[in-house]
């Protein structure tokens, strides 16, 4: 007859459960053989179960259990840290980094690592180059000093050189952000009506004349308005592909914290 | 007497639950269901409130254009919010000129057919977002959403 509330029975149906990715459930099963024994790997794993479904906050509040005599006392340390830049909380996250980095930690490089890339995500002032890029390993080196140099020379348009270049030639702001349809067209639309007032003009049809001449006039006008507001929009695809970059790169690197695989 | 009343009261009360009761003619008649699915796209914010000066001319004209032209024309305009709402509600947000100068922009980029998959996020299935809050020349209330990214209703 099988035990199946026996705490080795459940610890293999939760491990199942959690190399099956349900998580939710190998979270209770793995509660329920805490009651029966303890085992901080098990703790451990149920903080891993929480992040990988994404509820950092019960990720980090199991991990703050750790005790300091558990194998697993140093990866808590830098898993809460992770949890904290997932949650924005920059205040605990920044103060928790430095108590890490400036421990003798294993992972205090890793700590140094998440701490840095995280600047780029923040409007802090970056500190120097050489100093920026210490704890990074060669192979992440080129990287990081490309993203550096991007968050410190980001590649924005003018708004100001984008409407007076409108002024000059109708749609050439629009040229000069990119949005090359939308130049030709306004250099069409502007051109065509400035000729169709002349035109009238010469010709001494006055209404028609002006009616085309005000058309012309709000084509032209909006257009070098159009161009700085592209301007605008350019720098702010600048500023959401740098971001969403960074953001990818953390999590290819998985936020500089090991990896673990608990189903071999 | 009395009792005619109460028979007559009984009879009314009857012919109350048999009146709308359902007969078989009722229960097999032919049904006439309307597939056309509701566009709310469509549903205009007819508004003529006097809210500020701008508002004494431009509203009656939108109001009309809509009822009498865009509203008969169907839904022809490829971005969300069309150029009559954008002019609108841009007038709303600043002011006449400034307004006027976006809906003008607003024109032009709706005149040029080439590389709007490229430039703009998708709005349903027909349309392009394109909302006013990037054009205001204010830099906080941009909210950039990549092109070809598709945007809930």
């Amino acid at each position: 007859m099988i035990d199946f509330q026996s705490p080795q029975n459940i610890k293999l149906f939760a491990d199942f459960l959690f190399c099956d990715k349900d998580y939710l459930r190998a979270i209770d099963e793995y509660e329920k053989y805490l009651t029966m024994v303890d085992d901080d790997s098990v703790g451990f794993k149920i903080a891993i179960g929480y992040f990988n479904m994404n509820d950092q906050y019960n990720a980090y509040q199991k991990l703050s259990l750790t005790k300091e005599s558990s194998p697993f006392y140093e990866q808590s340390k830098i898993e809460m840290l992770k949890s904290l830049y997932l949650q924005n909380i920059d205040s605990s996250f920044y103060s928790s980094a430095d108590i890490l980095i400036n421990s003798e930690s294993i992972y205090s490089k890793n700590a140094f690592r998440l701490k840095n890339t995280s600047l780029l995500l923040r409007k802090n002032e970056l500190p120097e180059k050489n100093i920026f890029l210490i704890p990074f390993y060669n192979d992440e080196e080129h990287t990081i000093s490309n993203f550096y140099d991007l968050k410190k020379n980001p590649p924005y348009k003018s708004e100001i050189w984008a409407g007076v270049l409108s002024t000059i030639i109708p749609g050439s702001g629009k040229i000069y952000t990119e949005n090359y349809g939308d130049g030709i067209t306004a250099f069409i639309l502007t051109g065509l009506f400035g000729y169709l007032a002349y035109t009238n003009f010469k010709h001494d049809h006055q209404t028609r004349a002006w009616i085309f001449t005000a058309v012309g006039a709000g084509f032209y006008l909006g257009n070098i308005y159009g161009s700085v507001a592209s301007a605008q929009i350019f720098n702010a695809k600048v500023n959401f592909d740098f971001d969403e970059g960074v953001k990818f790169y953390l999590e290819e690197k998985n936020y500089f914290t090991p990896v673990y695989d608990f189903c071999k | 007497m009395i009792i005619n009343n109460k028979y007559l009261f009984l009879l009314l009360v009857i012919s109350q639950c048999t009146i709308y009761s359902q007969t078989d003619w009722v229960r097999w008649e032919k049904s006439d269901p309307m597939y056309q699915t509701n566009n709310t796209y469509l549903e205009r914010e007819y508004d003529l409130s006097i809210e500020s000066t701008s508002d004494i001319i431009i509203k009656p004209v939108v109001n009309t254009y809509w009822f009498f032209i865009s509203d008969v024309d169907g839904d022809n305009c490829p971005f969300n919010p069309s150029c009559s709402s954008f002019f609108a509600q841009s007038i709303n947000e600043t002011n006449l000129f400034q307004g006027t100068f976006m809906f003008f922009d607003r024109f032009t980029r709706d005149t040029n057919i080439f590389g709007r998959q490229e430039d703009y996020p998708r709005f349903g299935i027909y349309h392009f977002y394109d909302p006013v809050s990037l054009y205001t020349l204010d830099e906080k209330k941009i909210n950039y959403i990549p092109a070809k990214t598709y945007v809930k209703e």
